[in-house]
């Protein structure tokens, strides 16, 4: 953890038109519930339904997506990372600080509407907002780890990860259940899961699973982009 | 014919093709480009592996045509059931179009030239354009000559073929004019990927839902409106208006022209942005 590096990602990523991007999301979903609270459909069916498809399933991989890959590839883009990487600072002292600034942003960004969309539906019925909060929260630190190592490998990490949380976590997830094991989406649902009894909540992913599986996850791929930065290439591909 | 400097250099006396001639070139480089034609094999992984992904339900379409003799995949359907793949295609190569030219400033050396800001972005909309529409088509060219090889019961489909045809030109226009905007507004690739894509699963994501609580709440007139916030839902609103196929949605479209005027706004409003965005880029 270092402060400095810290407070430069910060202001790169809240200072710039980046920070619509984070805010148009969560707005998104809060105009969502209110939308559905407005017409009348506040019950626990809709709102379950609003955090798998909208919230959990399409608000969390983006907003992970552009926090994760937004503290580190702007910076190799435009080439200025080696002002950081000639700096006497260890390398994976930098991916753990960028890390902790995206999961930071991911718990503002994302947990917190989270659990104000779904108490503005059905209020603390059967902890469901605290659940999805939860379930959010993590999900999100875990995209933040992977999608910040998508960043260092690939100029394209953008498009690979939102192929992989579109395609993968709902297209193929949809079709083919074993798909559903290795899928953030689901690890989270599970955790909502764990903290609320609302029966309209099921999950195919068994919580003894889901947990490892998120911690295996998270702490394997922030290793394995501080391990991918030590030896880091200044080479474009265009 | 305009020249910069006249420092002495010997003059080209060759035939001087004019401004038409180099907005052609720029389309045409612009279109090669967002495939990665003439780039390097890296920048050519992304299109080329999403226009195989596009093309697959068109394969196993013919495939199942030659083997069952039914129709798997509808001509009218195709786009709306493949929409995040062209989603994606969008947002991962209309950056590409327009971010590198602004991050470096090299729009007054291409203005210094018969080239006007007009004619700029025309060119790169009709090469984004072009581009999807290539990506729209071809399944729809291939399942037809499949159709038309394999014979099948009945004759083809040729309306309805025709149809999706235009309409993918119409659905390629309104992307590209609307990923361009988007992503001409921030010179950083990573940035205008982000942005074009969020704003489509914006859609995406919200307008089933939408539909559906105002279903269920009894507002069905209402709820019709919703799927015409998504422009793959919204251009085969026109495609049912146009062509009487079978909305590709739950419930339906609103009838009569208004999707069609929608569609023509939106390309109008994008196409403003896209203007106002590139006369505020060239007087830098």
């Amino acid at each position: 953890m270092n402060t400095v590096v810290a407070g430069i990602t910060y202001r790169a990523l809240l200072g710039r038109r980046r920070i619509i991007l984070l805010l148009l999301l969560p707005l998104a979903l809060i105009g969502l519930a209110v939308l559905l609270r407005v017409i009348g459909s506040d019950d626990q069916r809709s709102a379950v339904l609003l955090m798998e498809k909208f919230a959990i399933g399409t608000m969390l991989p983006l907003l992970g997506l552009i926090a994760g890959t937004g503290v580190i590839a702007p910076e190799i883009d435009d080439g200025t990372i080696i002002h950081l990487l000639s700096k006497p600072i260890s390398r994976p002292a930098i991916t753990r600080t960028k890390f902790l600034v995206a999961a930071s942003l991911l718990a503002l960004f994302a947990a917190v509407p989270t659990y104000v969309a779904v108490w503005l539906l059905v209020g603390n019925e059967d902890g469901l907002a605290p659940g999805f909060a939860l379930g959010a929260l993590v999900a999100g630190i875990a995209y933040a780890a992977v999608f910040l190592l998508l960043g260092i490998v690939t100029r394209h990490a953008v498009t690979i990860g939102i192929t992989y949380a579109l395609v993968w976590e709902s297209l193929v997830g949809g079709f083919v259940p074993g798909a559903q094991q290795f899928s953030i989406q689901r690890w989270a649902l599970t955790v909502a899961d764990q903290l609320s009894d609302s029966p309209f909540l099921t999950t195919r992913v068994t919580f003894g699973f889901a947990v490892p599986a998120l911690v295996v996850v998270t702490v394997g791929a922030v290793l394995w982009a501080g391990h991918r930065l030590r030896g880091f290439a200044l080479t474009g591909d265009e | 014919m305009s020249e910069i400097y006249d420092i002495g250099y010997r003059h080209y006396d060759g035939p001087r093709l004019g401004g038409g001639h180099a907005t052609r070139a720029l389309a045409v480089h612009s279109l090669r480009g967002i495939y990665g034609l003439g780039r390097t094999a890296r920048s050519k992984i992304m299109p080329f592996s999403l226009a195989t992904i596009m093309l697959l339900p068109a394969v196993v379409s013919v495939a199942v045509m030659a083997m069952l003799g039914e129709r798997a995949m509808t001509y009218s359907g195709y786009a709306v059931i493949m929409q995040p793949i062209a989603a994606i295609f969008l947002a991962s190569q209309a950056p590409t179009a327009v971010a590198p030219d602004l991050r470096h400033r090299v729009l007054p050396l291409y203005l210094s030239r018969p080239i006007t800001v007009s004619a700029y972005v025309g060119a790169k909309v009709a090469a984004m354009t072009g581009a999807l529409f290539l990506m729209l088509a071809a399944p729809l060219i291939l399942m037809y000559v499949g159709e038309l090889v394999i014979d099948l019961d009945g004759p083809p489909q040729t309306k309805e073929f025709l149809g999706a045809l235009s309409m993918a030109l119409v659905l390629a226009l309104l992307l590209a004019t609307f990923g361009l905007a988007l992503a001409s507004l921030t010179p950083r690739r990573g940035l205008g990927v982000a942005s074009v894509i969020a704003v489509y699963l914006l859609s995406f994501a919200s307008v089933p839902l939408v539909y559906t609580a105002l279903d269920m709440s009894g507002y069905h007139s209402a709820a019709s409106w919703a799927w015409l916030m998504n422009p793959f839902w919204l251009v085969d609103a026109v495609q049912v208006w146009l062509f009487d196929t079978p909305p590709n949605a739950d419930g339906a479209y609103p009838g009569g022209p208004m999707p069609a005027v929608i569609v023509v706004a939106l390309i109008g409003l994008a196409l403003a942005v896209l203007a106002a965005r590139y006369r505020k880029a060239a007087s830098r």
